[in-house]
């Protein structure tokens, strides 16, 4: 089931912000294709009445109120972390042209 | 008091009697580390100044006779993806190498308030992805037992600081076996909770469904210990819940333990087993058959398509969860040169050049298996076989209380062994990320190993793993103690 090639793989790489170079391009392809290879495994199990396992266990999440409250993150450390600001904003390279 | 032999229960009894001071302790601690980790490298920083003053806290805390905590005056090791605010927080990455933590992960206040002192953060596998610790982007972690050899991953710095002596207690994260399988080859105890015991509030995610923080001790008992503190619900962790623990973890009753029923289930114990590894199980069970304990043999049917689930499932929630690690919310990235760049630009030569390659791989990977035309046939099938390996679990666990296993197929391996062969390093975790997949709660315990080791070799330790139910950590820690009575 799996068709990875150059292009799709450049396209995967463009998706998730990444720059690939042409040797790790050829290694991952490799890579890849192993491991996709495996996963084939899982088509000869029947899961036609089996229900998505879509998180950690079966329990419901646990959610607080719906009430303000104070949060404990000081805004400061956080801002301090951003590499560039401005007259008290965080700033970063234009997103619209 | 010496340190080879420091358990949070000697350093508890000692710093109340007074034979020592939490500050002294410390201080000796880090003189070992200056030496010891030169070889070692289980440390990306240490925090003298910081570790003192919480030590010094402890002190005046006995002093002024004050009822003192289990973990009061603690020396601990943290993974470096574990937030303690003001300090570095790696992540064991370049993208992060410049990140100052904003605040203390749930855990963390949780330590601090019993006392704990956190002598410095640990190397891990880059985002807590592998198991050897060598993906980590800093330094190499050695096995305290052999230095040739890998301690483990992907916390393999927590593991190597208690074994080789330089912390009482570490944490670390578990998402497929990255508690359990370090501490097996590095010859210390190890637990991962139920899923949602434990906050995960601060922890660097990597696969939020199944990552969970958890202890490495140097007895079962510090285990328990270290775990019901840092146990609890907190409202910043949605899927932690209400449950609390007490000394039941720690005071286990031998006629209670003797009534549980311990699964043996042969989709462990096939080829692939290294001999060494199944003659140290044979010997352990032998043990625990000793105090009464009842072995039955159980089937876990699709424990063989375990590992291809996860790493369909892990790889899917790794790409969305370092999506926003992106070199400009979590610090800049050494070496990028920002000007001129538009913002995608950016993005793009900050993520090139702050992750490593199984990180990329990883991300690539997750990405491949949520788009368009093959989510149905990777993500969505995976989903559904996960259900299918939990549930063996829920069936086995109506005729067996706890499940044992290898905590790995090997004994620790040697220096890229495996690096580039990605599979066979996958393989290192087949024992634990089934346990990660249905949520459940399993330790890792070193064998006290009586048959010597192969010819030509220094003995190596061998873990076996326990597997409880659901919030059930009661059972393991109990055989887990009863079987370190029978060997002490």
């Amino acid at each position: 089931m799996s068709d990875i090639n150059k292009k799709s793989l450049k396209h995967l790489a463009d998706l998730a912000h990444l720059e690939l170079t042409e040797k790790e391009e050829e290694k991952f392809l490799k890579e890849l294709e192993s491991i996709l290879g495996h996963f084939a495994e899982l088509e000869s199990l029947d899961t036609s009445n089996v229900a998505p396992m879509t998180g950690g266990t079966s329990a419901k999440n646990v959610l607080r109120g719906d009430a303000d409250h104070q949060s404990s993150l000081a805004a400061a450390p956080v801002a301090d972390a951003f590499p560039d600001k401005e007259k008290g904003y965080l700033k970063t390279p234009a997103v619209f042209e | 008091m010496h340190l080879h032999d420091l358990t949070i229960k000697k350093f508890h009894e000692g710093l109340k009697n007074k034979e020592f001071s939490a500050f002294d302790v410390a201080k000796t601690f880090f003189d070992y580390i200056e030496t010891r980790d030169q070889e070692v490298g289980a440390y990306l920083s240490v925090h003298k100044d910081q570790a003192l003053k919480q030590a010094e806290l402890a002190d005046i805390k006995v002093a002024k006779n004050e009822p003192l905590e289990w973990l009061t005056g603690v020396p601990m090791a943290i993974k470096d993806n574990i937030l303690i605010q003001g300090l570095p927080a790696t992540a064991g990455s370049k993208i992060l190498e410049n990140y100052k933590a904003a605040y203390d992960a749930t855990v963390i206040t949780r330590l601090k308030s019993a006392g704990a002192v956190f002598l410095g953060k640990t190397n891990l596998d880059e985002f807590a992805m592998g198991s050897s610790t060598e993906n980590s982007a800093f330094k190499k972690t050695r096995n305290p037992h052999d230095l040739e050899r890998v301690p483990g991953g992907s916390s393999g710095g927590s593991a190597a600081a208690v074994a080789g002596h330089m912390a009482v207690a570490a944490l670390g994260s578990d998402t497929g076996g990255s508690i359990r399988q370090p501490a097996g080859f590095c010859g210390v105890v190890g637990l991962k909770p139920t899923y949602g015991a434990v906050s995960r509030h601060g922890l660097i995610a990597m696969a939020s469904s199944l990552d969970q923080i958890g202890p490495f001790t140097k007895t079962v008992e510090d285990a328990a210990l270290v775990f019901q503190s840092i146990a609890g619900r907190d409202q910043f962790d949605a899927t932690n819940v209400e449950k609390t623990y007490g000394e039941e973890l720690w005071n286990p009753k031998l006629e209670d333990i003797k009534k549980l029923k311990i699964g043996i289930p042969e989709e462990y114990f096939g080829p692939g087993l290294e001999p060494e590894v199944v003659k140290v199980m044979e010997e352990v069970m032998a043990s625990l058959k000793s105090l009464g304990i009842e072995f039955k043999e159980i089937s876990l049917p699709h424990t063989k398509y375990a590992l291809s689930c996860y790493y369909i499932i892990m790889p899917a929630e790794v790409s969305s969860n370092l999506a926003r690690i992106d070199g400009i919310r979590y610090a800049p990235v050494s070496g990028v040169e920002r000007d001129g760049l538009k913002l995608e630009e950016l993005y793009r030569k900050n993520r090139s050049h702050g992750y490593g390659p199984e990180t990329k791989r990883r991300i690539i990977l997750g990405t491949y298996v949520l788009s368009s035309g093959y989510y149905d046939a990777y993500y969505a099938k995976a989903q559904k076989v996960r259900r299918l390996i939990a549930e063996d679990f829920e069936k086995a666990f109506k005729e067996v209380d706890v499940i044992f296993t290898p905590v790995s197929p090997t004994v620790p391996f040697k220096f890229g062994e495996k690096v580039s062969d990605p599979l066979a390093m996958y393989l290192s975790d087949i024992f634990t990320i089934p346990v990660n997949m249905a949520g459940l709660p399993a330790i890792s315990i070193p064998a006290k190993i009586k048959s010597g080791p192969p010819s030509g070799r220094v003995s190596l330790p061998v873990g076996f793993q326990l597997i409880g139910k659901h919030w059930r950590e009661q059972d393991i820690l109990g055989i887990g103690q009863f079987y370190e009575k029978l060997s002490a």
